[in-house]
């Protein structure tokens, strides 16, 4: 009879442990983003955790980090289920055969053709799709209508080729004293490639071939951007702090109310209007030549990290953030919508000017490289020195053939697999 | 450590003690012995016969052991394994992701051929050379000033060592809000001052950005090497200094002839930590000048940093840094020779 007692109460037990055991299934995803999308990333975050049973845990990293430190928990094998990667690293990762081909699943969502195109081209690797797009951020003219007005033009209407940049700049700069009329960061490689080659691709020209196999510097377009900026920085119309600035001013230059004009991103709508409202400003495409615009796609590809047991959640989390409220959530905070058949209906409540910035991100471009922080971002490469040379220094001519010799080479010398 | 060693070298020399024969017992605190063995074995034979045995020098050689066991275990771990590692990683192709390959030693072919790598290295040479004589030039005399006893000698040892108690990472912060051209303090002051014409970018070109390097550097460490120098300086009898002063020396003539050769080994770590210290310059040309400008100031750090994590190429970075390594010890130990016994001095 004991016997029998004690055997029931076991049996209870073990029937009450796996009565909990029922809802505590529920899975959860760890996912990682870069500092940059720590206003948004949290809030999609807890939005989904609200709706669903299945979580996601979010641990934000410094931007500089997120690459090593992923790396090194990949040897580890503590990597991250998914990861919100800036989608310049997509092709490299790709590469090293650190993702899982998620093409299947991408192309069985419906709205996969309207995904923005930049961000599923860098996320395609030989064929495959591996990473889609998270969050973006596209390149715009930035313009300050006080300043425009003083100087005496149409606060209203913002240069639309190069000659009206320049002829703008320097009226502004006239204002004298503090006042200047063009910044940009002239020791940054990241923010130029973001803010300087749509100046080239709108008047036709490109920096890499399509499949990143060759470097094209030296074009007619490079050195008609080269001496637009070689002409403000010579009539002293940008600052001398630019030549040094490894972008920690990017943004914030314009921000004190003494610039003109300025390349930037769609980030500065929603960072003036929640810390500089005073700023009164004016968001126009980044234009060519002779007009025509064009603007770099940035922002976050998602991917997932090969051999992850959590690909359901991944998947559950990433419909959640394409569903219109996830999109509203993103563009509310800082990101702009990545997909573009409700881009429209997301923004519907915000700043007129994100209008723009989608527009430019829809048609915005991103050069594809397994190379690119060797050959872009990193503030020793050879498209960072080439700019900060050919900007601020004697000898374009040699600069211009160096850089395109050392893109090269990288390039040859990347591993081929 | 030391104490093991003397102690395991004591028994070395005296291959007896565990070897011999046992005593005739003839009790405790036996006395006879002392007429053969003489003084070193009186504290052995005053301890009972058997315990003698026991505390063999294979035990004692153990129970040193244990004592330095702490400290080899932290070498162990924090030094001769990641080094070994490094190693390993050094001999193959190890992509910050992805699988790695062993492929002998064509990291260090590729190594001999990686002509930045040597222009970081050269760079990094004149760097040391250049910022070691800065530092010594402003510790020497600092070093004197504040040697003997004066007034408010405690609030200028004070003030002088005070920026080496900052990291280098935060005065490279400090120095980097300092050298900037619009919001620091020196452009702005000296265009305040009417001393330039307009505001000048200090950043922007080789020289001055190199040698607001070496002031700020100058700034950070020379109170440290102040302080090694001092206590080289108190260190020397003032008799000597006396005896020549009676003699009729001059105090230059003191300086070089009874200052300088004392403080032979003094300046030797010193010199050893300032330039083991700029070989391995990298946070004040990373946070300040970002290798810029026109990667004209990246150190051999830097590159190694770069190759592995910009690159991703870690194997490569390994090989690199036991090259740096090697040339490391190598200088290291020629600055010893040449400081240790010159011109028969000790």
């Amino acid at each position: 009879m004991r016997t029998t007692i004690t055997g029931l109460a076991i049996a209870a037990s073990i029937l009450g442990t796996l009565a909990t055991v029922g809802p505590a299934a529920a899975d959860t995803a760890n996912i990682w983003v870069r500092a940059d999308g720590s206003n948004f990333m949290p809030r999609v975050v807890d939005a989904f955790n609200k709706g669903h049973q299945n979580q996601i845990k979010l641990d934000i990293i410094p931007n500089a980090e997120i690459i090593p430190k992923y790396g090194a928990a990949a040897a580890g094998g503590t990597a991250p289920d998914a990861l919100s990667l800036d989608l310049i690293y997509t092709p490299s990762f790709a590469a090293a055969g650190q993702l899982e081909d998620i093409t299947d699943w991408a192309k069985s969502l419906p709205y996969f053709a309207s995904l923005s195109p930049a961000h599923v081209k860098t996320g395609t690797y030989k064929g495959r799709i591996y990473g889609l797009p998270f969050s973006a951020d596209s390149s715009v003219l930035i313009w300050n209508k006080k300043l425009f007005k003083q100087a005496g033009l149409d606060p209203e209407k913002g240069p639309t080729n190069w000659a009206e940049i320049e002829a703008d700049a320097e009226k502004v700069n006239a204002l004298g004293g503090d006042i200047k009329g063009f910044y940009f960061s002239g020791n940054c490689g990241g923010c130029n490639i973001f803010t300087f080659t749509p100046l080239i691709w709108a008047s036709g020209g490109d920096i890499l071939t399509e499949d990143g196999s060759k470097a094209t510097l030296d074009t007619p377009q490079m050195r008609g951007a080269i001496d637009l900026y070689r002409s403000m920085v010579k009539k002293d119309l940008v600052p001398s702090g630019a030549q040094t600035d490894t972008g920690s001013n990017f943004f914030a230059a314009f921000a004190t109310g003494n610039i003109g004009i300025s390349p930037s991103g769609a980030f500065a709508i929603g960072a003036l209007n929640t810390q500089y409202p005073d700023i009164d400003y004016g968001i126009t495409f980044l234009p060519g030549k002779d007009g025509g615009w064009s603007s770099f796609a940035g922002g976050d590809n998602f991917v997932v990290t090969k051999g992850t047991t959590k690909v359901a959640v991944v998947k559950e989390f990433l419909d959640f953030a394409y569903s219109l409220e996830g999109q509203t959530i993103l563009a509310k905070y800082g990101s702009l919508p990545v997909r573009g058949d409700i881009a429209k209906d997301a923004l519907k409540d915000l700043d007129p000017r994100y209008q723009t910035a989608a527009e430019a991100m829809a048609k915005g471009r991103t050069p594809y490289s397994v190379v690119f922080n060797d050959l872009i971002n990193s503030a020793n490469g050879p498209w960072n020195q080439m700019m900060n040379e050919v900007f601020f220094g004697e000898d374009v001519d040699g600069a211009i053939a160096n850089a395109q010799e050392t893109m090269q080479s990288i390039i040859d010398s990347a591993p081929q697999k | 450590m030391l104490d093991a060693l003397l102690m395991s070298a004591r028994f070395a020399e005296d291959p007896t003690p565990g070897l011999r024969p046992d005593p005739p017992l003839k009790g405790e605190g036996d006395v006879a012995l002392t007429e053969d063995h003489g003084m070193t074995t009186i504290t052995a034979i005053s301890a009972p016969a058997r315990a003698y045995k026991l505390v063999g020098a294979g035990r004692r050689q153990w129970i040193g052991l244990l004592y330095v066991a702490p400290a080899v275990a932290l070498v162990v771990v924090f030094f001769i394994v990641p080094l070994c590692m490094t190693a390993w990683m050094s001999l193959h192709n190890w992509p910050l992701m992805g699988a790695h390959s062993f492929i002998g030693l064509d990291n260090y072919w590729a190594i001999l051929r990686d002509t930045r790598f040597w222009n970081a290295l050269k760079f990094t040479g004149y760097y040391t050379v250049v910022v070691t004589i800065a530092i010594f030039a402003v510790a020497f005399p600092l070093a004197l000033f504040i040697e003997r006893p004066r007034q408010l000698t405690g609030f200028y040892r004070t003030s002088f060592f005070m920026p080496a108690v900052i990291g280098f990472a935060s005065a490279s912060l400090l120095w980097s809000w300092l050298l900037n051209v619009d919001s620091g303090l020196f452009s702005p002051a000296a265009f305040e001052l009417g001393l330039t014409e307009k505001k000048f970018n200090l950043l922007a070109t080789f020289q001055p950005a190199f040698w607001s390097i070496i002031a700020m550097v100058v700034w950070k460490v020379a109170g440290f090497t102040m302080i090694i120098l001092m206590t080289g300086l108190q260190s020397i009898p003032p008799d000597l200094q006396e005896a020549a002063m009676i003699d009729g020396a001059g105090p230059f003539a003191r300086f070089r002839a009874i200052t300088l050769p004392l403080m032979r080994r003094t300046l030797a770590l010193a010199l050893i930590l300032s330039v083991a210290g700029s070989i391995l310059a990298f946070d004040q040309f990373y946070i300040i000048l970002r290798g810029g400008p026109r990667n004209q100031t990246l150190t051999a750090v830097y590159w190694i940093f770069n190759q592995s994590f910009v690159s991703f190429k870690l194997g490569y970075g390994a090989a690199l840094s036991m090259v740096l390594l090697v040339i490391l010890v190598a200088l290291s130990l020629i600055q010893l020779r040449l400081l240790r016994n010159p011109e028969g001095v000790d």
